[in-house]
């Protein structure tokens, strides 16, 4: 009987699964080691996006999706799910960041110097199209530096702040536990400090881009200024139970600092993130800068970014439109004829304007 | 000059509107300074000022939609107790739907642009709990027609309507509940001559037929002589002179005024 | 007395890919707090943390959280989207759910203890021993009044609802009747207007004074929800103008035979159409009756067509 087509219901999906999967072939340990290795900057925007630090996943995760990179984020958040909450580490001083990359538009010098570090910024980009043709792309040698750059550097702001050109917010004495954490609670506007950049570190990157792209259009208040960008990795120091505080690994991470002139002082926003991912990083710390007494339903509102820029949610209400509507649909249809109905009866009943009632 | 008949509206009686002290700065200006006053039930109190002088910033309060910093606000009205300014949000807006009407300067703050006329007026009636559909329309049709307005363009949006045809529609939405205070600011300005004459009359034939208590604001002096009973003169958030219209037009005290009635003469 | 000697051994449980029904312990106690708030003030919405599961935000990623806590061994689960058991996301989340927990699944919606529905309520009456899991992709009724979320929490706080009346009395001055079709909003308990979901207006009054727990959950935008048994639940309509469901009263199912329920429209090739019932477990359970197989038939919220007051 064709309405018992349950079977039929799942026999569909596991097949069109199957057909996704052959496409891809085999997943293997070396496949995931090679994108690891082959592609870190991917891994890092990944990680980013998953809120979780773990470059072995992130590259399964992107094999297992194909690169499909909202798959990718969906399976290491659903995977995150299911992991307990440990530890929380101690907060990281900026001076203890070990720096890789650390550059500053506001001055052409800064106390520590201006890092350059890895960067595709200068290149031309032209793509080497000789490796198609059966060359090796071999990277040229790099010559170090005279005098190696300090690995510890101080922040531009904190200099700033000496000087009475920004006012630096206070040190947050939130107990660890009690930090808000939006992994554990829903983010309600107004936002925590603590929820807003915890959303931004985990936002879409192209997401993050186009509202703040919008905000440095002239769609917000501010104009940033890159105070200082960086490219670090951080120790993460746990205490353990008896007491003794020891580094359980680094992580990759990048933070964007942007200021903006406001009356005689300057206006600080801030984001960070797991990995290295400049655009984002610079992206959301403009929408910071811009959120204060931005109009509701800017883009530079807080409610408004933090909601759209959530790439998990976005994009599984974008590809939930595939699912079938018909009940709605049905719905609203009735209510279409009906009304097209009464309309006609009253024109052929009445010619006064006054709705039916 | 003709003398007329009709019995000076003031009475005296208790003031249903007592405002003491109120003052409002926003960040370094002083935008309302230590104002006192009172409105007397079926009294047309006239507010004129120069601009920024603090005007609309009294009439939102008055309307509670921005609380001073400091100052009392007390309604003479059965089941209104005590300093207004101290009222939590809910009972705030529940009475401003149903005491208060107000018609803004700019109808943009007052109106819903892209809902049809006769639902910004509705509005009002579904606020205050009214759930009859067939009564929604005629009340709100009412109410349109007693602010003169033109009853074929009912569920019209505002934004298709002239400005005089838009201060109509606020009117009307102002007036729907029968409120007990009316705050009127710059109801007239923008509109031409003709049509902010017809307003007038409008509110005139309101105040007459129905003796609501009005606070209008406005700055041309020619348009608180039609209406108002009194008038206050503000300057920089102050009340520099208060009096009977008359008195004040042709016997201003302060230079302020003095300029202010000369100028206009 | 001897003490066993401890070790990390003794003292932890063997590792397991993930806990009972996916969901970690702490996640599950927080969705029963949620739970609870949310049955204690009906119709309030309650924001809740929302885990990522291994679904798409948007595909009952809600429901799904809800379903995970309450289940059980032994419940038996009936899964079903636009009304059928076998639509695709139907049959994948009965089969996720199933897989994490073990349960016994049914089509059949008297058999079921849990149901998690998208966009319908079965027809077939629900009892005070079931449950109604609806997914909700957007809970805010005021959404098309007042996009902005916090401020439209403020307006539910103030029971601020004069936008919402505004928005149908401009629907019937435009195009002479209430225009909204799925989703319905509706007062729960006098005093928190809420989304039903998008259930056509034909199951609106089913949830009026049910005798089962309906929990409504929206995972994506993180807001929980519920009509407990026993609770007034009233479409928004003026005094003077009555609520209409759909009307499919005089509709008859072109597989079965059964008449006056809520069908879907199947276009034919003449420009005609043809209807079939739109709960399908309900549907196949008409045709087993029709070829004389020993079914039951529950006990149904419309009869000839009628809501059954
Ligand atoms: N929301 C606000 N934020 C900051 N300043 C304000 C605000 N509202 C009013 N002001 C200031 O308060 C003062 C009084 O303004 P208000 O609008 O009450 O003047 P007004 O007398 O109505 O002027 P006009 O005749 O031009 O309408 C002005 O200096 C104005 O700039
Ligand atoms: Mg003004």
């Amino acid at each position: 009987m064709a309405y018992v087509a349950t079977r039929g219901g799942e026999q569909a999906i596991e097949q069109a699964e199957r057909l996704f999967r052959a496409e891809m072939g085999e997943i293997t340990p070396e496949r995931v080691a090679e994108i690891k290795t082959a592609l870190p900057y991917l891994i890092d925007r990944v990680m980013g996006e998953a809120s979780l630090y773990d470059e072995d996943l992130a590259a399964l995760a992107l094999a297992q999706a194909g690169g499909d990179l909202y798959e990718a984020v969906l399976l290491l958040r659903a995977w995150r799910t299911t992991q307990p909450r440990l530890h929380v580490a101690r907060p990281i001083d900026q001076g203890t960041l070990f720096t890789h990359r650390r550059i500053s538009a506001a001055f052409k010098d800064i106390p520590g110097g201006q890092v350059l570090g890895p960067t595709l910024d200068y290149s031309h980009r032209i793509i080497a199209t000789d490796v198609l043709e059966g060359a090796r792309y071999i990277p040229a040698p790099v010559t170090p530096a005279a005098t190696p750059a300090p690995a510890h550097q101080p922040s531009v702001a904190a200099w700033q702040a000496e000087n009475d050109l920004v006012e630096m917010p206070g040190f947050d004495e939130t107990a660890p536990e009690d930090i808000p954490d939006v992994t554990r609670e829903p983010v309600l506007f107004p936002a925590t400090r603590a929820h807003r950049l915890q959303s931004l570190a985990r936002a879409d990157t192209g997401a993050t881009l186009a509202l703040g792209y919008a905000a440095m259009r002239g769609y917000g208040q501010a104009h940033p200024t890159v105070n200082e960008l960086r490219l670090c990795e951080a120790e993460i120091i746990v205490t353990h139970p008896k007491g003794t505080a020891f580094s359980a690994g680094r992580v990759k991470v990048s933070q964007a600092e942007v200021v903006s002139k406001k009356g005689d002082t300057l206006e600080l926003g801030f984001a960070a993130t797991l990995g290295w991912n400049e655009v984002k990083c610079i992206s959301a710390a403009t929408l910071d800068l811009n959120s204060k007494g931005a109009p509701k339903g800017s883009p530079t509102e807080e409610e408004f970014y933090l909601y759209h820029t959530e790439g998990v949610e976005s994009s599984g209400f974008c590809i939930h439109f595939k699912l079938p509507h018909y009940v709605t649909f049905q719905s609203s249809l009735d209510a279409m004829r009906s009304a097209k109905k009464t309309s006609k009866t009253a024109e052929k009943t009445s010619t006064s304007k006054e709705p039916a009632q | 000059m003709t003398l007329t008949l009709d019995a000076p509206r003031i009475v005296t009686t208790r003031p249903l509107v007592t405002l003491r002290d109120v003052t409002k700065t926003y960040g370094d200006v002083q935008a309302v300074t230590r104002v006192s006053a009172e409105v007397f039930p079926g009294e047309v109190l006239g507010i004129v000022g120069e601009s920024g002088s603090g005007k609309s910033t009294l009439l939102r309060m008055m309307n509670l939609e921005d609380t001073p910093d400091s100052g009392s606000y007390t309604l003479d009205l059965p089941d209104v107790q005590g300093n207004l300014f101290e009222l939590g949000r809910f009972a705030r807006r529940m009475l401003c739907a149903t005491k208060i009407g107000i018609v803004y300067q700019n109808p943009h703050l007052g109106l819903l642009m892209k809902h049809s006329s006769s639902g910004n007026v509705a509005e009002r009636l579904l606020i205050a709990g009214e759930r009859r559909f067939s009564v929604l329309r005629d009340k709100a049709r009412a109410a349109l027609a007693a602010s003169e307005f033109p009853l074929e363009r009912l569920d019209a949006p505002p934004i298709e309507l002239s400005g005089g045809m838009q201060q109509r529609v606020q009117l009307a939405k102002a007036i729907a509940l029968e409120p007990a205070l009316l705050l009127l600011d710059e109801p007239t300005t923008g509109l031409d001559v003709s049509v902010q004459a017809l307003v007038l009359d409008t509110l005139k034939r309101l105040q007459q037929d129905r003796n609501i208590t009005m606070v209008i604001v406005s700055h041309d002096l020619g348009v608180i002589r039609t209406l108002a009973d009194r008038v206050m003169v503000m300057r920089r958030g102050e009340v520099v002179e208060a009096g009977l219209v008359d008195q004040i037009f042709q016997d201003p005290q302060h230079p302020y005024t003095q300029q202010l009635v000369h100028a206009k003469l | 007395m001897s003490v066993t000697p401890q070790s990390l051994k003794t003292l932890s449980r063997a590792w397991e890919p993930m806990s009972y029904g996916f969901l970690d312990a702490s996640a599950k106690r927080e969705m029963r707090r949620k739970m609870i708030k949310a049955v204690a003030v009906p119709g309030c919405q309650m924001p809740y943390a929302s885990r990522e599961v291994p679904m798409a935000r948007g595909w009952g990623t809600g429901g799904l959280q809800v379903s995970l806590t309450l289940i059980r061994p032994n419940m038996r689960i009936k899964v079903i989207d636009q009304g059928a058991d076998d639509s695709v996301n139907a049959a994948s989340i009965r089969h996720f759910l199933a897989r994490v927990s073990g349960a016994p699944t049914t089509l059949d919606t008297l058999q079921a203890d849990l149901i998690q529905s998208r966009h319908r309520i079965p027809e077939e009456k629900l009892n005070e021993d079931q449950i109604l899991v609806l997914q909700v992709p957007n809970p805010e009724p005021l959404r098309p009044v007042q996009p902005n979320m916090s401020v439209a929490r403020q307006m539910h706080a103030d029971a601020d609802y004069g936008r919402m009346w505004l928005q149908l009395y401009e629907q019937i001055v435009r195009s002479g009747r209430v225009m909204q079709g799925a989703s319905y909003p509706s007062m729960v308990n006098g005093r928190h207007v809420m989304t039903p979901s998008p259930i056509p207006r034909w199951d609106v009054p089913k949830l009026n004074m049910a005798q089962h727990l309906t929990i409504l959950s929206a995972g994506r935008e993180k807001r929980i929800f519920a009509v407990p048994p026993y609770t007034r639940v009233e479409p928004l309509v003026f005094d003077d103008v009555p609520y209409k469901v759909e009307e499919h009263h005089d509709l008859t199912c072109s597989r079965s035979g059964a008449k006056g329920f809520f069908m879907n429209e199947i276009p034919q090739e003449d420009g005609s159409s043809a209807y079939e019932l739109s709960d399908s477990g309900f549907g196949v359970k008409h045709i087993q009756q029709g070829i004389g197989d020993a079914v039951t038939l529950g006990k149904t919220w419309y009869e000839n067509g009628e809501m059954v007051e």
